[in-house]
């Protein structure tokens, strides 16, 4: 997977769509590809420094709650902190956080902030691009 | 086997195993070999699929008492 570039976008903020990025992301880094998240609209909680943290799940689905705690899944923050580790470039939608009134001291340290051209640009050659 | 180090990924459930597996792999030299023993039911298929991205080659697999162990040579 040396050689492999991989993009993503993380539009929607519940802890299904938190596992289901970083899940990917991770495993994808872990196999040394390369991998940017761009995060827009509610995808922004799961880099926001509080809301990453306890993040909800969908609505009629809290009763999968014991399940995360049986099977023994990594928190997000965790997931947060490996992807980091792993080197996976974590992109903050500029225009979602103007609108929203969010700083970039709001969110997680090493985050990068740009534009949708931000992404494009980053993702133009990308083998794998992901829409979450 | 001989194995140059033993990791224990028991208990821990998608992407944990094969991140630890990463690190792991990150301590110990081409030729050398990582022994991996994990719970998660995925793992099977998942360690064969990474260490095949990797160029790694797994030497053996076993299960026994859910317990999986894998012996990876390292590329």
């Amino acid at each position: 997977m040396a050689n492999t570039k991989v993009a993503i976008i993380a539009a929607n903020g519940t802890l299904f769509d938190a596992y289901k990025v970083f899940n990917v992301a991770t495993a994808a880094a872990a196999s040394d590809a390369e991998v940017g998240i761009f995060f827009t609209f509610e995808g922004l909680n799961l880099i926001h420094k509080e809301a990453h943290k306890n993040l909800p799940l969908p609505e009629g689905k809290e009763h999968f709650q014991e399940g995360f705690k049986q099977t023994n899944v990594p928190s997000i923050e965790e997931l947060v902190g490996i992807a980091q580790e792993l080197g996976i470039k974590l992109i903050g939608c500029q225009m979602t956080m103007d609108l929203m009134n969010l700083e970039k001291d709001a969110f997680i340290n090493g985050i990068e902030v740009g534009g949708a051209a931000t992404f494009i640009e980053y993702a133009k050659d990308a083998n794998i691009t992901l829409t979450f | 086997m001989e194995a140059t180090k033993v990791l224990d990924a028991k208990g821990l459930a998608c992407p944990m195993p094969i991140v630890k597996t990463k690190k792991g792999m990150n301590e110990i030299n081409s030729g050398d070999v990582l022994e991996v023993h994990a719970t998660d039911k995925g793992a099977k298929n998942d360690l064969t699929a990474w260490a095949k991205s990797g160029g790694h080659e797994i030497l053996e697999n076993t299960e026994e008492d859910g317990v999986l162990k894998f012996w990876i040579k390292k590329a």
